[in-house]
């Protein structure tokens, strides 16, 4: 058997070099590979136009971002990823995954070891009653249309862009901590390294540059979804005119999220 | 006799008042050394802040970005049930891999145990919170059992890690057992 695919393997290299030569695949090939090295610079764009605008605010865009709870596998790839394009300090999450159990009295348990960023290898063993409901919840920075965290900070220092984006400028953090507790949804903490606030920023520089935040970019199943409500052709404009469940997160607060859960269950917080 | 308490000289009125005018213009120039040129440009914040989040330097590519230099692999993993799976989940970021269009060090590959974790990671049954839908599971060891094999054997001895479904596929053709997915 073994044996058997190992020639099998080494058949298809040879398949694929046939092929090459025989045109078959070389044709498509070149074209979808561009002359000369890739580089960080120049990967496909994703968002397409994006790189044509220079403009401060790209207000002719609105941008959403959509969590499928029901796709979500709990892989942590969104995680991993997050923290090798930060570099964000162990133990600090700008993105993470929640692990909800509902058991049949609905009591509700939540973990997220290490954030989701080790993935979940084992299932939960410490629940006394039989499980009802199950499923991961991924978070991230909800972009409040009216972020609290920018109305008390004392410096400037976060701050929303004309086209929504709240982000942070470190050169002028003080770090005193005022936006952190004014969260409702802890996504701020303070990085060790640079000693100030810092938060998920939808991946503005990728976003930019005309790539997919990175999370999106790399999630495996789709649980993520990055687009412009102004495009009637994209997936976000499309899932969040259609009669789905979808909600943000803590509307009482009133802060407005553009962070919009298709299958969120009412326990989530 | 009321006027003789009222007096005729201004002179300490107009004394605080330059006092108060000079405490204002350092407090301005103050500001204006202390402030940031871009502060207010847009809003209560530092203009060129944007920028300084714009040019945040770009760390993972997309899978894409792999394929001029590994074509071969880039294409299985294409046309393989796998072409969702971000090679950089499984490698590590570009960044630590090509700088300026040159290789500056190798991307890690796992290995033996760790090939194993890595496709529980997604494909574990025993984790209940997975939705059927996205993705099909497998529980270990009965996975290997069913198909008659040592239960120590990886993953990767019978599906190739790019493209899993590859060799099943082309081992059930040969079998003659057919099999259109790849
Ligand atoms: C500029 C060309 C280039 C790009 C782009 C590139 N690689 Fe590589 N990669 C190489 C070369 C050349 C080697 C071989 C280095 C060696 O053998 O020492 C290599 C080696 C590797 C290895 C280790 C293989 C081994 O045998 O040790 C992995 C894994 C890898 N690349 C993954 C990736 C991934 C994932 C990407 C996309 C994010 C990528 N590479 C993008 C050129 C590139
Ligand atoms: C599911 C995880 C996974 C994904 C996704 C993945 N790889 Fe790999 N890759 C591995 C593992 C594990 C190995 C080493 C073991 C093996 O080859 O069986 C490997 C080996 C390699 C090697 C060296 C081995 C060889 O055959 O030359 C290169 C180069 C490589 N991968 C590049 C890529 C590129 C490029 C992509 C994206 C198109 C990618 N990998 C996607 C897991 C992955
Ligand atoms: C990041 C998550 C992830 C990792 C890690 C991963 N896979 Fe997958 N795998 C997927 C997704 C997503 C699919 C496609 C959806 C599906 O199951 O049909 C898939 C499909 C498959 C299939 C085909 C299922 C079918 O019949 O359609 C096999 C077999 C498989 N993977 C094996 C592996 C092996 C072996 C590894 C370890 C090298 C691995 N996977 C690692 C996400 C992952
Ligand atoms: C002895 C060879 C062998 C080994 C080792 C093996 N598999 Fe498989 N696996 C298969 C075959 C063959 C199939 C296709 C099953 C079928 O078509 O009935 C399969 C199917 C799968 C599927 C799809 C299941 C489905 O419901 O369609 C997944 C996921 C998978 N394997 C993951 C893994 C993982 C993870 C490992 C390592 C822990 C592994 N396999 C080790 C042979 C193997």
């Amino acid at each position: 058997m073994m044996d058997v695919i190992q020639k099998e393997m080494s058949r298809d290299r040879r398949a694929f070099i046939k092929n090459v030569l025989s045109g078959t695949i070389a044709g498509s090939l070149l074209l979808v590979i561009p002359a000369g090295a890739m580089d960080l610079g120049n990967i496909p764009e994703q968002i397409t136009g994006m790189r044509d605008d220079t403009e401060p605010f790209i207000t002719k865009r609105k941008f959403a971002f959509i969590v499928d709870i029901t796709r979500c596998i709990g892989c942590g790839s969104c995680c991993v990823a997050d923290k090798n394009e930060y570099q964000v300090p162990d133990g600090m999450y700008r993105t993470w995954v929640e692990r909800y159990v509902i058991d049949d009295e609905d009591n509700v348990y939540v973990d997220s070891p290490n954030g989701g960023l080790d993935g979940y290898q084992e299932p939960r063993k410490d629940i006394p009653h039989p499980v009802r409901d199950t499923f991961f919840v991924p978070k991230l920075c909800n972009m409040c249309e009216h972020p609290s965290c920018v109305q008390v900070c004392p410096v400037g220092a976060t701050y929303q862009t004309d086209d929504g984006f709240v982000l942070i400028d470190a050169k002028r953090c003080v770090a005193c901590g005022y936006c952190i507790q004014a969260c409702p949804y802890s996504v701020r903490f303070i990085n060790p390294k640079t000693k100030t606030a810092d938060k998920c920023t939808w991946c503005y520089h990728r976003v930019r540059k005309g790539l997919l935040p990175v999370c999106v970019n790399v999630c495996p199943v789709q649980a993520r979804k990055f687009g412009d409500l102004n495009d009637k052709e994209s997936e976000v404009y499309k899932i969040l005119h259609q009669p789905h469940v979808v909600s943000i997160l803590k509307p009482g607060m009133g802060n407005k999220p553009s962070l919009h859960y298709v299958g969120l269950r009412r326990e989530v917080v | 006799m009321q006027q003789e308490y009222k007096s005729k000289s201004y002179s300490h009125v107009f004394k605080i008042i330059l006092i108060l005018i000079a405490v204002l213009g350092l407090g301005v120039a103050v500001r204006a050394m202390v402030m940031p040129k871009t502060f207010g440009e847009f809003g209560h914040y530092r203009g060129s802040a944007i920028e300084d989040e714009m040019n945040r330097p770009i760390r993972n590519g997309t899978n894409a970005s792999c394929l001029v230099c590994h074509p071969y692999i880039r294409q299985m993993h294409l046309e393989g049930v796998h072409n969702t799976v971000s090679c950089e989940f499984c490698h590590g970021p570009m960044a630590d891999h090509v700088k300026d269009g040159k290789v500056i060090a190798d991307l890690p590959m796992k290995q033996g145990e760790e090939i194993k974790k890595l496709c529980l990671r997604c494909h574990n049954q025993i984790i209940r919170a997975r939705p059927k839908e996205s993705i099909k599971m497998i529980s270990m060891p009965q996975h290997l059992e069913e198909k008659h094999v040592r239960i120590d054997h990886n993953c990767n001895q019978c599906h190739n890690v790019h493209a899993p479904l590859m060799w099943v596929n082309q081992a059930k053709a040969i079998v003659g057992a057919g099999g259109d997915s790849k």
